[in-house]
């Protein structure tokens, strides 16, 4: 992993493999076996959130208690009270239905990014590793290219080019952000190529696609779904960002940045109106890094494999 | 040295996709093309057709694509960057000056953290599964999910308008730099604390630590001996890394409070389509990230021999 990982992501890893040193043998055969109802509190406490967060917002069209967008012009910037239990905005909406409309998008919009990024990270990580040669020395470059570019410089660049839209959004999520999993499932491809039971399938005549798919993923996925965790909360502080800048969600859709943004100039009149979009999106990197890290501690206590 | 050469292969190509992409931006974009892009090196609208059509022979718009670019890359790397659209002065002084605003911030919020960090995951290394090493680590752990943009609020609502002590936004004395960095710091300081705890781990289990302790050496000379200068090596490398990384991720602090770095002049830039300035930004933000990373990474392959052959594995 190169020092160019600018999320911290050496930090995690660090940590992790200093305080539970990776077990020399790791396992021999894919799919890995580990023993159940060794939960780490963290993980246990961040999946408990995440799942009550995205219960919430699946559920946001029954629970909200006024339609999100409906506006009173009458009750503006009004406080906690038993109509509005969040209070009101500027506009006179109520601020716990929009922040259950706005997290579907933050959230929505997170994960997609992650599942492409993480997909194809793996993917290609897989097979340069497999191939190797001039593939690999190529896929290699380009990531540390790519990796010199900062999220936030890639986006502003979009958006010069683009201008604002969906499309810019993914694409500012996306360009860079499978850099890290292509990496990760590389070394952990790398680390495998020589073992027995991968040379056994390659001498069967297996296809390269089988042994990815029977051997390598199983093998990568413990700490591929680690990173995924972690790499979820940062998408989401992202997210929130480039909506905050006016830069991801247009409107009159919002998300948890937008209302963020839009309830700043009211911040010495009724900080609630700013303090709890942030608290949503804090609350819900929050659940992901410690499902994250959790799942870590995990793979390092039940000596998960690379 | 074959680390090293690539390395610098990597940073110059680097630095050409970059300068190749922000050279795109005006043939990219709606309208007139030839329009945009005389804007952007003439640093006024032309409306007059004769005038487009004597000013597009002049500066070559007719000539291939790569011939173009060569030639704004040669007067890119004289120095000469256009001139700002919106108030039509140079963009190579505009851009330093952000760009040592934005350092300057980074840098200062970065000591800070570091000068939290160590003492702090010294601590936590120490007094390892104690209450107190898991309540750091958690918090420290928590600290990263703070969003810059829900922190910096929070900052001005307790030191700006409550306390009243603290510049809310602006760029006025020494007083304006700490909200700034205080948001700055609060993620880097989180994961310092955990290199700087997780390499302390590493250093006290160390035989020489032992050896150290069996010449009679008291616990805090070992430590200040040999535990802190082995422990801080790392820390001083996601520092480097970090550093790079806010040259360009500070955009949101230097948004909301004002603050007159290369980030906020680069979003004020894409806002008002200003492309000479978003050209420059984006070379220069890009640009110093990648040396400061390779340097780093030259630097220590120099400090630390074993990193060496993993690397050109890697």
């Amino acid at each position: 992993m190169s020092v160019l990982d600018v999320f911290g992501d050496n930090a995690r890893r660090d940590n992790s493999g200093a305080e539970h040193p990776p077990s020399p043998a790791g396992t021999t055969t894919a799919p890995a076996r580990r023993r159940r109802g060794s939960w780490p509190p963290s993980l246990l406490a961040g999946s408990i959130l995440f799942g009550v967060i995205a219960l919430l917002l699946l559920l946001a069209p029954w629970l909200s208690p006024y339609p999100p967008a409906q506006q009173n012009l009458a009750a503006r910037l009004e406080g906690t009270s038993a109509a509005h239990l969040l209070g009101t905005d500027h506009l006179g909406r109520d601020v716990l239905s929009r922040l259950l409309d706005g997290g579907r998008f933050s959230l929505a919009v997170a994960s997609v990014t992650l599942v492409i990024c993480a997909v194809t990270g793996t993917l290609v990580g897989f097979l340069a590793a497999r191939r190797g040669g001039l593939l690999d020395t190529l896929v290699m470059r380009v990531t540390d290219i790519l990796l010199a570019f900062p999220e936030m410089v890639v986006a502003l660049f979009l958006v010069a080019v683009l201008g604002t839209g969906d499309l810019t959004l993914l694409l500012a999520l996306t360009i860079g952000g499978w850099t890290p999993f292509c990496r990760l499932a590389r070394g952990v491809a790398l680390e495998l190529n020589g073992r027995d039971f991968i040379e056994a399938a390659q001498a069967l005549g297996c296809s390269g696609w089988f042994i990815i798919r029977r051997h390598l993923l199983p093998n990568a996925m413990p700490p591929l779904l680690a990173h995924t965790a972690l790499r979820f909360g940062h998408k989401l502080i992202t997210v929130g960002a480039l909506s905050f800048l006016g830069l991801g969600v247009q409107p009159p859709s919002s998300d948890w940045g937008s209302m963020l943004s839009e309830a700043t100039p009211y911040l010495d009149r009724l900080p609630l109106l700013v303090l709890a979009p942030g608290a949503a999106i804090f609350l819900a990197a929050l659940s992901v890094t410690l499902t994250g890290r959790g799942l870590e501690m995990r793979r390092a206590r039940t000596g998960g494999s690379s | 040295m074959l680390y090293v050469l690539r390395r610098f292969a990597v940073l110059v190509t680097t630095l050409l996709v970059a300068s190749f992409l922000v050279f795109l931006i005006p043939y990219v974009t709606s309208g007139d093309p030839a329009a945009r892009i005389l804007r952007a090196r003439v640093g006024d609208l032309v409306q007059d057709p004769a005038t487009l059509a004597r000013l597009r022979l002049e500066y070559g718009l007719d000539r291939p694509l790569l011939q173009q670019y060569l030639s704004w890359l040669g007067s890119a790397l004289q120095g000469d960057l256009g001139r700002s659209f919106t108030n039509g002065t140079e963009v190579l002084p505009q851009l330093m000056r952000a760009l040592s605003v934005t350092a300057s911030i980074a840098v200062l919020a970065l000591l800070l953290a570091l000068l939290v960090a160590v003492p702090l995951g010294a601590l936590c290394a120490i007094r390892r599964g104690t209450t107190l090493d898991g309540a750091i680590t958690g918090i420290t752990q928590a600290f990263v999910a703070v969003p810059e943009y829900w922190l910096a609020p929070v900052l001005v609502l307790v030191f700006a308008l409550q306390l009243g002590v603290l510049p809310s936004s602006g760029w006025q004395g020494p007083s304006s730099l700490v909200l700034p960095c205080l948001t700055l710091a609060l993620r880097p300081m989180s994961y310092f604390t955990q290199v700087a705890r997780s390499s302390m781990v590493e250093v006290l289990e160390a035989p020489y630590i032992t050896a150290a302790r069996g010449r009679g050496l008291s616990f805090a000379q070992t430590m200040l001996r040999h535990g802190l200068r082995n422990s801080v090596l790392p820390v001083l490398t996601l520092f480097a890394v970090w550093l790079a990384g806010l040259l360009g991720g500070s955009v949101v602090v230097e948004v909301i409070f004002a603050v007159p770095g290369v980030g906020r002049q680069m979003y004020d830039a894409v806002i008002n389509n200003d492309v000479p300035l978003i050209q420059g930004g984006v070379v220069a933000v890009v640009g110093l990230a990648v040396i400061i990373t390779t340097f780093t990474d030259v630097l220590y392959t120099v400090i630390n021999p074993t990193a060496r052959t993993s690397r050109v594995r890697a």
